[in-house]
């Protein structure tokens, strides 16, 4: 197996470079929003213009059309998301810094989809979770970038 | 008195009709094959390759995350470095590497995955011209080539005159059949 990754890993190596991307509008660098901040109060940001700045942490791997970013603070992180075709995120990005410029905006969630939602983070943290305690819907929130830059 | 030489209408149109078809001829195989690709994208990743190991591991948390990232590379007997690391919840921890690789490991089922991604080789670029990723330029031809389609697709119904033309009673029926399938997707 170690023979496997070697060998992937000196394919991949010579195929690809770690240039810098760019995708859609330029991203403006100097007014990073920290991702903590945007989730500790969403309604502040919601529909406005954010810049923030995170490692890539998933890739769409069908379309390329979604990448989360990582936090700041642990265990979040934010997904920004295009239309099918907007952008095609490559799966080669994951681990690397990304800059996105774009709209926040929430998809909210009826009270069975927000018990679903919760339960999975529930599973993923090893922490039991009774839906009963969901008495109202939640929502999630993603960012509609105009710009990303992947850095190298 | 001079005679005009008379314009063979159909003819012209004919000639006009085989040498834009020969012109689009890679076009069309290009968006033909990237345009099956992306229709089933959901049972097959046209870009990439994701090949996947999983290995049983049992890696105590309370280390420090170097300690954490030693154990798991040794486990897989990685030598690359690691470019970034993300604990995604109190149990899934991800490690990243060059070229995208990935290694995550749950410690809620104490196993620990690595992901390393391998582009295919023809498809992905087929389905960047037919998302039209590529640069400015790339507009301007896919315009011209639409455009060309338009009139493959006009000039057809003046290909063959008489009873086997586009227009006549026998095959109007196959025309309006062509055009009433997307009429009937857009309206029903």
């Amino acid at each position: 197996m170690k023979r496997l990754f070697t060998v992937v890993a000196a394919i991949l190596a010579f195929s690809l470079n770690a240039e810098e991307l760019t995708f859609g509008d330029q991203v403006t660098k100097n007014e990073v929003t920290l991702i903590s901040d945007i989730l500790a109060s969403p309604a502040q940001y919601l529909h406005k213009d954010v810049t923030v700045k995170g490692t890539i942490v998933g890739v769409c791997e069908k379309r390329g059309c979604w990448v989360d970013l990582a936090s700041d603070a642990r265990f979040q992180k934010l997904r920004l998301k295009v239309q099918d075709g907007e952008m095609v995120f490559p799966m080669h990005a994951k681990g690397r810094d990304a800059i996105a410029t774009g709209k926040l905006y929430a998809i909210d969630l009826n009270i069975e989809q927000t018990q679903r939602h919760l339960a999975r983070l529930a599973e993923r943290n090893g922490e039991t979770f009774d839906p009963a305690s969901v008495t109202e819907g939640m929502a999630i929130y993603q960012v509609e970038p105009t710009g990303v830059t992947i850095l190298d | 008195m001079i005679k005009r030489p008379v314009i063979d209408w159909f003819r012209l149109n004919r000639t006009l009709h085989r040498d834009i078809g020969y012109f689009c001829i890679g076009l069309t195989v290009v968006f033909a094959v990237s345009g099956l690709a992306l229709n089933h994208v959901r049972d097959f990743n046209p870009n990439y390759e994701i090949v996947r190991t999983q290995l049983p591991l049992t890696v105590d948390l309370t280390q420090s995350d170097q300690q954490i990232n030693d154990e798991l590379l040794n486990a897989f007997a990685i030598q690359q470095s690691v470019k970034a690391t993300y604990w995604e919840s109190k149990n899934t921890y991800k490690l990243f590497f060059e070229a995208g690789h990935t290694l995550t490991y749950h410690h809620d089922k104490y196993v620990a995955v690595l992901e390393a991604v391998e582009s295919r080789p023809i498809l992905p670029h087929l389905n960047r011209l037919h998302l039209n990723e590529a640069k400015a330029s790339w507009v301007v031809f896919s315009d011209i080539y639409a455009v060309c389609l338009l009139y493959l697709a006009l000039s057809a119904l003046f290909m063959v005159r008489g009873k086997n033309g586009a227009l006549s009673k026998k095959k109007i029926g196959i025309v309006l059949a062509g055009v009433a399938i997307p009429l009937i997707y857009i309206f029903l």
